[in-house]
C-alpha cells in the first residue's frame, strides 16, 4: 500500500493527527472514523499486495489499537472497520497487542481478527471462546471461528482447521451466555456452508444445531430461532 | 433500565463457585453478612428451585433495619439481593413480604422491592406503587443527593412489566415523561409504550438513542428490547453503544416483537454485531 500522494505528501498523516488530537468522545469517533474511511479507500485502489505494508500503514494500525482501548464504542466500531480493511498486516499487531486487562479492548480485537478471517488467528479465537472471562470476547471469537478464510491452504490443510474450528463451536454450544450460544449457531452455520457434506465433521454440526433449534432445544428463545434459520439455510444449499 | 446487570456479571466473575446446599447454608446462618449477601445474589442467579430457598430469601428480607443516616446498614445490603433474588424466581409466595418492602423507609430497598414486584407481575403492587408516584415531590431530589424521594425508574418500570391497563395508572405514568432527568423520561416512555401501544412512546425512545450521553442511550436500547418494538431496528443499530447492549435489545425485538421488518431482519442485524 501506498499512501503518499502523486505530490509526495501524507495522504494518512492528517487522519491520523485528528485521531491523536480528539478531545471529545464525538470527535475521537468522527477522527477514527475519517481515518478508517481514507485506509479503506485507500486500501481498496492499491489491490494491495498483502506481503508489502508500508510504514505508514503501520502507524495507522497503531493508532487503531490504540482506539481499541478507549472504552469508546463509536470509535472502536470504526476502528475496527479500518483494522479489516487492512486486512492481513494487520493480524500480528492484533495477536500481538491483546490487553489482559481490558476486555472490552479484548472484543474489539477479537472482531477484527474474526473479520479479517486470517488463519493465523486460529489459535487465539480457539482459545477466546474456550476461556476468556469476557462473554463479548467469546462471542467475537465463536463467529470469528466460522469464517477464517481458507481458500489459499491445500485442501488437506483447509480440512484440518475446518475440523478445529467445529471442535471450539461445539465446545462453545454448551455456554452460560445466551448471547455466545447465539454466535456459535452462527458460526456452525457459515462452517458448515463451507464445508462439504461428506467431510468428516459436517454430520455432528448439524446435529449441534439441531440440538439447540429442536425440542426442547436452548432455553434462550431467540438461539433456538437462529438454530432454525441456520438449519433450514443449510438445507436449501443442498447442492453442497 | 435495570442497574443491576454490571453487578451480577462482576460478582459471577469475582465470587468462587459453590453449590446450592452451600448457598443455603451461608444464608441460614448470621455470623458473616457478606456470605449471606453472595449467597442470596447466588440464589437468584442460578434460578434455585430447592424447597427452602424462597423461605430464607423471605426470612432474609424480614431482618432489614430501620436505616439511620450515618452508618451504612449491612441487613438491607443482604435484603436488597434477597429482594432482587425472588424476582428472579418467579414465586408468587413472596408477594406479600415484598409489599411490605415497598413501605421501607431505605429508597434502596423500595428500589428492589419494586423490580422484584414488576418481575413478578405483582398486580396488587400497582395501586401502593401508583402512591408512591403520585405522591408529593416524587420525582423531586432528596436533599444534597442525587437521588429522588422516590426510586421512579423502578417504580415506573414495574408498573409497565406488571402490564394492568387503566387510565388512572396511565395519568400516573404520563407527567414522568417530560422529567427533567432522561433515565426517567426512558423509564416512563418504556412503560407507557407497554401500556398504551402508542407509537409515540416508541419514537420517545428512538430520540433518546441519540442523547449525548452514553448512559441515557443505553437506558433506551433496554427499555426498547424491554417494549420490544421492531421499528426501532435500524436506530438500535446505529446508535452509539456497546454491541453486547444492541444484542439485548434485538433479542428483545426478536422474542417480544412483531414483523415488520420480519425475523430474519432482526437476526441479521444480530449477526452483524457479533
Amino acid at each position: 500500500m501506498n499512501k503518499t500522494g502523486a505530490d509526495g505528501l501524507s495522504l494518512v498523516r492528517p487522519f491520523i493527527r485528528a485521531v491523536e488530537r480528539a478531545d471529545s468522545a464525538d470527535g475521537l469517533q468522527k477522527a477514527t472514523k475519517n481515518l478508517a474511511g481514507a485506509i479503506a479507500a485507500l486500501a481498496k485502489a492499491d489491490h494491495q499486495d498483502e506481503s508489502h505494508c508500508d510504514p505508514e500503514t503501520w502507524d495507522v494500525i497503531d493508532c487503531l489499537l490504540q482506539v481499541l482501548g478507549f472504552n469508546n464504542p463509536g470509535a472502536a466500531v470504526a476502528a475496527v472497520d479500518g483494522l479489516i480493511a487492512i486486512g492481513p498486516p494487520a493480524v500480528e499487531p492484533l495477536l500481538g497487542s491483546l490487553d489482559e486487562r481490558n476486555y472490552g479492548a479484548r472484543a474489539w480485537a477479537v472482531r477484527a481478527l474474526a473479520g479479517i478471517g486470517d488463519v493465523r488467528g486460529l489459535d487465539l479465537l480457539e482459545s477466546a471462546l474456550a476461556c476468556d472471562i469476557g462473554p463479548s470476547v467469546r462471542r467475537a471469537a465463536a463467529r470469528g471461528l466460522g469464517q477464517l478464510r481458507l481458500e489459499a491452504l491445500p485442501q488437506i490443510d483447509q480440512i484440518n482447521v475446518r475440523q478445529r474450528c467445529l471442535d471450539a463451536l461445539l465446545g462453545g454450544g454448551g455456554d452460560g451466555e445466551w448471547v455466545v450460544r447465539y454466535a456459535v449457531t452462527v458460526g456452525l452455520e457459515q462452517l458448515l456452508l463451507g464445508m462439504g457434506r461428506a467431510e468428516p465433521g459436517h454430520r455432528s454440526g448439524l446435529q449441534a444445531l439441531q440440538e439447540l433449534a429442536g425440542e426442547p432445544g436452548d432455553d434462550t428463545p431467540v438461539v433456538r430461532l437462529r438454530a432454525g434459520l441456520a438449519l433450514s439455510r443449510l438445507a436449501g444449499g443442498a447442492g453442497g | 433500565m435495570a442497574g443491576t446487570a454490571d453487578l451480577d456479571s462482576a460478582m459471577a466473575t469475582a465470587g468462587e463457585p459453590i453449590s446450592e446446599e452451600e448457598a443455603l447454608q451461608r444464608l441460614r446462618q448470621s455470623e458473616d453478612q457478606s456470605h449471606q449477601y453472595y449467597a442470596a445474589w447466588w440464589l437468584g442467579r442460578m434460578r434455585s428451585r430447592h424447597p427452602e430457598t424462597v423461605p430464607l430469601l423471605q426470612a432474609a428480607l424480614r431482618r432489614r433495619q430501620p436505616r439511620a443516616v450515618s452508618s451504612g446498614v449491612e441487613e438491607n445490603a443482604v435484603a436488597r439481593n434477597a429482594a432482587r433474588a425472588l424476582g428472579k424466581l418467579g414465586d408468587p409466595q413472596a408477594i406479600p413480604d415484598l409489599l411490605a418492602t415497598l413501605e421501607d423507609e431505605d429508597d434502596g430497598l423500595r428500589e428492589a422491592a419494586a423490580r422484584a414486584l414488576g418481575e413478578l407481575r405483582a398486580r396488587e403492587a400497582v395501586s401502593p406503587i401508583c402512591a408512591r408516584l403520585a405522591s408529593d415531590q416524587a420525582g423531586q431530589p432528596l436533599p444534597n443527593s442525587l437521588r429522588l424521594r422516590e426510586p421512579c425508574e423502578a417504580l415506573i418500570e414495574a408498573l409497565g412489566d406488571i402490564g394492568l391497563v387503566a387510565p388512572d395508572v396511565v395519568d400516573v405514568i404520563q407527567p414522568f415523561a417530560i422529567h427533567e432527568r432522561p433515565l426517567i423520561r426512558s423509564a416512563a416512555a418504556r412503560a407507557l409504550f407497554q401500556l398504551t401501544q402508542d407509537r409515540r412512546w416508541g419514537h420517545n425512545l428512538i430520540e433518546l438513542l441519540e442523547h449525548p450521553q452514553l448512559q441515557v442511550r443505553r437506558s433506551a436500547l433496554m427499555d426498547l428490547g424491554a417494549v420490544g418494538w421492531r421499528p426501532a431496528l435500524e436506530p438500535i443499530r446505529d446508535t452509539l453503544a456497546e454491541n453486547s447492549l444492541k444484542l439485548i435489545a434485538l433479542r428483545g425485538l426478536v422474542e417480544r416483537g412483531q414483523a415488520p421488518p420480519d425475523t430474519e431482519t432482526v437476526l441479521r442485524a444480530m449477526d452483524d454485531l457479533l
